[in-house]
């Protein structure tokens, strides 16, 4: 359903190519994991995919049409994205924010017709956000305000969802939730997610595939057992400090780290 | 939520009939409320009246009220635009920006010689509209640009700034005006309502209606902005056509009261407030409305107070606007919700 084809991603300036020559695949129900250190492209990736920014070079198909040069409108219909991006909104409510999803589906007034509702309470009951709903977006603390965003991005029913370091500002338990919520909708609806993180225990658990950047241009593809067992994880994670165990699936605290501590 | 917009719009409006009557009564002559009635329905046989209602204050209401709605109209568009809960047209400098551009037309007029002066006389509404549209739309224009760089706090205070600047600039260009023989517009450097000549009632609220049918147009994509760019496009907003557009509605709004009334401060920045609370929701579509009749009443409020039967006319627009607007904005930074992550 999403294929990526010899994409490359990056910049038209001094920091050049990020990634290239990306070819992959995702069919419906797939629940990806990019995974990655900071500034190994994960965030450039996605911006791509979801045609944010221009890629260099390849395309980005999406059941089978280019995501590039499909009208803007037609691609909201289709992409929903999550970011960590935080902007100040006066006045905006909680139910603001979920119903603006709505938007591309909309005539000129942005006036909500019954599926629009149907799909905005959908959305609400699944994120569970439903007891914050008539506050002030800017007035909710930060986990519950990527919750209304995970909202927002379910109420848009769409094709693909494009999340960004979303569970950063999580703790424990709301991560779990959200990524298995967000695992069982990809499954239900046919969606394809696709979640970049840095949480990777969590992600080699509950992800059906991981995309892994190594950081140096390179990225590996496979399922997380695959990717743990060939050392793929350890070579984009390991350093002085921590290692990687394939056979743990986990990292440790290498012994010299330790012996400092 | 429909059913709250359309009841406060009622409300709203029923306010502003029920001033602008009263207002239309009182003055230096004091007419009883049925003779004013009277001569606006052209039942009244008094001539003094009719003229004093039709000729007088008719005018002065109806500019208060079209500017008014105008103001608040362009606060609900800038302060989604720039997503800053104290931006507006006076704020951030457009209103002084317009001033300048008029006082940079008359005193070029002023020194290209007499024929420059009647020609500008002879077409004031168009000509001084004209030169007010492009003081605000560079000002709009700077605004904007440095709204990408600089942090919202930081470009409210440069546009308070800018507005000073510009403010001792048309000063002193006006000025030389004066001595080079260039008429200057009276009375208009203070904000007020009441030298709008009926005539100039056309200029003042054709370009304010285009304005507005250009705001409605682009209300459901600015309500998409609210979120921050990369979301308004990830729903299929032209980020960068929207802006032009709205900045092109904010110009038609503004100038025009620019033109003919002055720097009228506080109105748009407050309408929005209102308008929000009163409709419970951000979505601009629902608050254009709500905040153009906030406006006007807020405006005419303020025109009625200045024109309240006092011994003497002592009171200017702005300093009523002042005194009533400038602590309601501290209030509502200090205990709003809907702004407490921009404290």
């Amino acid at each position: 359903m999403l294929d990526l084809q010899s994409l490359a991603v990056g910049y038209r300036n001094t920091r050049g190519v990020v990634l290239s020559g990306i070819d992959l695949a995702a069919a419906p129900g797939d629940f990806i994991c990019i995974l990655g250190r900071n500034g190994s492209g994960k965030s450039t990736l996605m911006r791509t995919i979801a045609a944010l920014q221009t890629s260099l070079d390849g395309a980005v198909l999406l059941d089978g049409e280019d995501v590039a040069s499909m009208r803007p409108a037609t691609r909201a219909r289709r992409i929903a994205v999550v970011l960590t991006e935080r902007q100040f909104n006066p006045g905006l409510r909680v139910e603001d924010v979920i119903a603006l999803a709505r938007q591309p589906f909309t005539g000129w007034q942005g006036g909500l017709a019954d599926k629009d509702r149907a799909a905005i309470a959908d959305a609400v009951a699944v994120a569970g956000v439903g007891p914050f709903l008539r506050r002030y977006f800017s007035d909710i603390s930060d986990g519950e305000r990527q919750r209304v965003m995970i909202a927002r991005a379910l109420a848009q029913t769409p094709r693909l969802m494009v999340l960004d370091e979303i569970t950063a500002f999580l703790d424990l338990p709301s991560r779990v939730e959200i990524m298995a919520l967000l695992r069982s909708q990809a499954r239900q609806k046919g969606q394809v997610v696709l979640l970049s993180s840095h949480d990777l225990d969590l992600s080699l658990q509950l992800a059906d595939s991981v995309w892994l950047l190594d950081g140096g241009g390179g990225f590996s593809v496979g399922t997380p057992e695959e990717l743990s067992q060939s050392g793929h994880v350890g070579q984009a994670f390991d350093n002085e400090a921590i290692r990687f165990s394939p056979s743990q699936g986990r990292f440790e605290i290498s012994s010299s780290a330790s012996a400092n501590t | 939520m429909a059913a709250r917009v359309s009841t406060s719009g009622a409300a709203l409006l029923a306010s502003l009939a029920a001033l602008s009557l009263l207002t239309l009564t009182y003055g230096q002559i004091a007419l009883p409320l049925a003779d004013t009635v009277g001569a606006l329905t052209g039942t009244q046989s008094s001539d003094l009246a009719r003229q004093i209602v039709l000729e007088i204050r008719l005018p002065r209401v109806a500019a208060a009220i079209i500017a008014g709605a105008a103001l608040g109209m362009a606060g609900v568009l800038m302060q989604a635009l720039f997503r800053n809960p104290v931006a507006d047209a006076w704020s951030l400098g457009l209103l002084a920006g317009g001033q300048l551009g008029v006082a940079l037309t008359v005193t070029a007029a002023a020194f290209a010689g007499p024929a420059a002066v009647s020609f500008l006389t002879f077409f004031e509404g168009p000509s001084i509209t004209l030169a007010a549209a492009a003081g605000v739309a560079v000002a709009a224009f700077a605004m904007l640009a440095l709204g990408r760089r600089v942090g919202a706090i930081t470009l409210l205070v440069i546009g308070l700034m800018l507005g000073f600047t510009s403010q001792g600039l048309t000063s002193v260009l006006l000025h030389f005006a004066a001595r080079a023989g260039g008429r200057v517009y009276g009375g208009w450097r203070d904000a007020s309502f009441a030298g709008v000549a009926p005539s100039a009632l056309a200029w003042l609220s054709l370009p304010i209606l285009i304005g507005a049918c250009v705001a409605i147009a682009t209300a459901k994509p600015l309500s998409s902005l609210l979120l921050g760019e990369t979301y308004a496009r990830s729903l299929g907003v032209k980020v960068t056509s929207l802006r032009h557009a709205v900045l092109a509605a904010t110009v038609l709004l503004v100038a025009p009261v620019v033109a003919f009334c002055g720097p009228v401060s506080f109105v748009g920045l407050i309408a929005p407030h209102f308008a929000r609370a009163l409709a419970g929701t951000a979505r601009i579509l629902p608050l254009l409305p709500l905040a153009a009749l906030g406006g006007a009443l807020l405006a005419l409020a303020g025109d009625a107070i200045v024109h309240a039967p006092w011994e003497q006319h002592f009171l200017h627009l702005n300093a009523i606007l002042a005194i009533v607007g400038a602590p309601v904005v501290i209030l509502i930074l200090i205990f709003s919700p809907a702004v407490r992550q921009w404290r």
